[in-house]
């Protein structure tokens, strides 16, 4: 990152905590509606120095790691067939469009309920949030292979994998790295959706204890700035890999 | 000296006709009972109309089509896909973006399963050969001008050392001057790896300053409608264009390409069907 580019990030999240800060003093309004921007940054440091978040962020980041290799890698053998494939593309796209067609929110009681409060039902609805977008990217890509390009591989006898390996992932890994993106801050609402379908632990668990046994407003604003760093943090680590794989094209 | 040599790289085509398959069913015929007989290290330009089949002409011979009928023969033996005895330069340079020039020269002998040490002291070879700057080694094909990197691309067909050098028109987009410092520098080439070489053109100059024998085509189906020597002695400089014999040369491919525009079937390519089928006999 360039430092003028850094300079407006830093800008940005000025003007935001200043306008959040205006509104608490403007409106009124009592700390457990909306906290202002210096109790719940009291609140978060505490809540990290109790040790209140960490085993609850430790629980989602599992789920979303996990879920979201899950759902990249079977992506990606389904993008690649989709691409490749006439039969494996009608067999599987009215699936496809009929799991994106229901909401995973209506889905994710369910999953629980067949899978249980564990780790197994979150990483089920996580791999499939993160599935559509990725395999649709993937498929995308290896579609965009220039068919000269593997004409060119034919002509010097590459087989079947070195085609692979050599033309159809570089040339597709740009749109593949684009479903990512998409895919990995997905990845993390699939997450606090299965925890808010059932779960002992996590970030989604947490803000729910905040709202209702604790009664701690400001612990929830605390989670919610953890569950937008997460996002934020997992979405930069996509573009550092990307810009190391694709950057200098 | 002589042109022709006898070393490895002869290629023969007996009777050779293609057809393309159509969305209607009936096939497209694009090659018309082709025969053609080059010796090995000699150099054969085709010319034709547009469109013509020049290019699926050589994408036989490199292997990348089968014939529908007759045969394409490496050496005497069929041609059965494609070869690493044959090396192919598209009509564009055909460059993997994501990779530096360098991995793209020795992408070959990559997928061939050479070391990596093996591939550095060839691609210093190569680099050397088609006289490409060391500098720009490390550069992907977007950084280069249009003239390097159909240098790359001439060097990516030399990697495995071909025994037949096929052209597709490979230096039709290049500007007139690099164009014929292009020509030259094939012929240079030529005179070193001493392949056979099969280059179809749109240039007439072109086609006589390289070749040996200038075959011209008529419109599709694709047959040979004369087989033009050029009788110019080599080393062949820039100036041989303005030997006489060259002139005379290009008037008469010129006549056989209009004859044939004319729809009207050219004296020397009726006389040449008998004589295919003696051939083929």
């Amino acid at each position: 990152m360039t430092r003028s580019a850094a300079l407006s990030v830093v800008a940005a999240f000025a003007v935001f905590v200043l306008v959040w800060k205006a509104v608490v003093v403007v409106s009124g309004l009592p700390s457990f509606i909306l906290p202002a921007p210096e109790t719940v940054a009291v609140r978060f440091v505490d809540a990290w120095r109790d040790g209140t978040i960490e085993p609850h962020l430790g629980t989602t980041l599992i789920e979303v790691g996990l879920g979201f290799a899950v759902g990249v890698a079977l992506a990606l053998i389904a993008g690649y067939g989709l691409a490749r494939s006439v039969l494996v593309e009608r067999l599987l796209s009215p699936y496809l469009v009929a799991a994106q067609a229901i909401p995973i929110l209506a889905l994710a009681p369910l999953l629980v309920l067949w899978f249980g409060n564990g780790l197994l039902s979150k990483v089920i609805i996580c791999s499939l949030i993160v599935f559509f977008p990725v395999a649709v990217a993937t498929m995308v890509g290896i579609r965009s292979v220039d068919a000269r390009l593997l004409e060119l591989g034919r002509s010097l006898r590459a087989t079947r994998r070195q085609v692979l390996l050599t033309l159809e992932v570089p040339a597709a890994l740009p749109n593949i790295l684009g479903g990512m993106r998409v895919g990995v801050t997905l990845a993390v609402v699939g997450a606090l959706v299965g925890e808010w379908a059932g779960a002992n632990q996590g970030l989604g668990v947490l803000i729910n204890l905040a709202r209702g046994s604790l009664f701690d407003i400001p612990l929830m604003f605390a989670t919610l700035v953890t569950i937008a760093l997460v996002g934020i943090v997992l979405y930069l680590m996509v573009v550092v890999v990307e810009r190391r794989l694709v950057g200098n094209r | 000296m002589s042109a022709m040599g006898h070393g490895p790289g002869a290629v023969h085509l007996r009777r050779l006709s293609f057809s393309f398959p159509t969305r209607t069913g009936a096939p497209l015929p694009v090659l018309d009972k082709v025969d053609l007989a080059i010796p090995g290290g000699g150099i054969v330009a085709l010319v034709g109309p547009n469109g013509c089949g020049k290019s699926t002409l050589l994408r036989v011979i490199a292997g990348l089509l089968e014939p529908g009928s007759g045969e394409a023969l490496l050496d005497g033996t069929p041609i059965a896909g494609p070869d690493p005895r044959i090396g192919l330069v598209f009509q564009e340079p055909r460059l993997l973006p994501w990779r530096s020039a360098a991995d793209n020269i020795t992408y070959p002998l990559e997928l061939a399963g050479w070391p990596p040490a093996r591939r550095r002291a060839r691609l210093a070879r190569l680099s050397e050969l088609v006289d490409l700057d060391p500098a720009v080694t490390t550069s992907r094909p977007a950084e280069l001008s249009g003239g390097t990197r159909q240098r790359v691309a001439l060097a990516r067909a030399l990697a495995l050392e071909p025994e037949v050098l096929l052209l597709d028109e490979s230096f039709s987009a290049l500007d007139a001057l690099t164009r014929e410092r292009f020509d030259l520098e094939l012929l240079r080439l030529w005179h070193r790896a001493a392949t056979t070489i099969v280059i179809v053109t749109h240039s007439i100059p072109e086609a006589i300053l390289i070749a040996d024998r200038v075959v011209v085509l008529s419109a599709r189906p694709a047959r040979i409608v004369a087989d033009i020597t050029i009788d110019l002695p080599r080393p062949r400089t820039i100036a041989a264009l303005d030997d006489p014999a060259a002139g005379r040369a290009s008037h008469r491919i010129r006549a056989f390409l209009e004859d044939d525009e004319g729809g009207e079937i050219a004296g020397e390519r009726a006389a040449s069907i008998p004589l295919a089928r003696e051939l083929a006999s």
